[in-house]
């Protein structure tokens, strides 16, 4: 029974890919050198490191819930992005059910979810997702 | 900048393909959706191409170039409905939002937050996203 306190199954993505950044990129149309040019982020005192695009970052959060509750689960994401997320870290998306609620005859829960990399938080916020009868 | 608030995209509609939806998802690390589901994720730039602009004129618009110009602060993504592949969806929204800030360290910013509307052909919502961007000055 998923229940306030219940948490999450983890999702890890255990090294944040260049490449994926790249055509990432092109998918965006994304013109923000940070994201594939090693040479545009030396001044940022980061190092020779590309900066993973926030959508990806949170994607890592949406895996974690589609993993959990389903392809159709997400009702609502809120997130605010803390830190950059560098090429080759290894990231954890974690979350904690804190409350339930039925709307519109769907039992829904909302959650604290997170993206961690060695226990420091880089993406915060809350998600609702709506629980599917056959995992609750 | 302050200006800006109120300003309308275009407006229009867009399609997800599926050789897009593949790619994306595939980006994400996850195996790809079933029924022809795109990936979540798509409400980051989907939106913003539906709605007839894209991230470099949004960069135009805020007056903003270059490595370390522009940050993320936060997203409010609401789903009414998942998107699928092939569905011309419509798209309309604007500038709802612009705020200059000072940070702790004295570095001025601009808080800039739009907001674009997902409906179906017959008019039904799909979903809605608020996106709140970091301009530094």
């Amino acid at each position: 029974m998923i229940e306030p306190a219940t948490t999450i199954p983890a999702w890890s993505m255990p090294d944040v890919d260049p490449a994926r950044m790249k055509t990432m990129a092109a998918i965006l149309r994304d013109p923000y050198p940070v994201h594939w040019d090693r040479d545009s982020v030396a001044g940022l005192g980061r190092g020779h490191r590309v900066i993973n695009q926030g959508p990806l970052n949170l994607s890592y959060i949406t895996n974690m819930l589609i993993q959990w509750q389903g392809p159709r689960c997400i009702r609502r994401l809120q997130v605010s992005f803390a830190d950059p997320v560098l090429d080759h870290e290894s990231i954890t998306a974690t979350g904690t059910v804190t409350s339930i609620e039925t709307v519109d005859g769907e039992r829904r829960a909302t959650c604290d979810v997170r993206l961690e990399r060695n226990g420091e938080s880089v993406v915060t916020g809350t998600a609702v997702i709506a629980l599917t009868a056959e995992d609750d | 900048m302050l200006a800006l608030v109120g300003h309308r995209f275009t407006g229009g509609t867009r399609t997800v393909e599926h050789w897009e939806n593949w790619l994306l998802t595939d980006c994400t690390g996850l195996p790809q959706l079933p029924d022809g589901l795109v990936h979540p994720i798509a409400l980051f730039h989907v939106p913003i191409q539906g709605v007839g602009t894209s991230i470099a004129e949004l960069f135009a618009l805020g007056k903003v170039d270059g490595a370390g110009s522009v940050g993320l602060d936060g997203y409010d993504w609401e789903y009414f409905q998942p998107l699928e592949e092939d569905i011309e969806y419509r798209f309309d929204g604007g500038v709802i939002e612009v705020e200059r800030l000072v940070t702790q360290r004295g570095n001025t910013y601009d808080r800039f937050v739009f907001s674009i509307d997902l409906s179906t052909p017959d008019a039904k919502p799909v979903a809605r996203i608020t996106n709140h961007w970091r301009l530094r000055r």
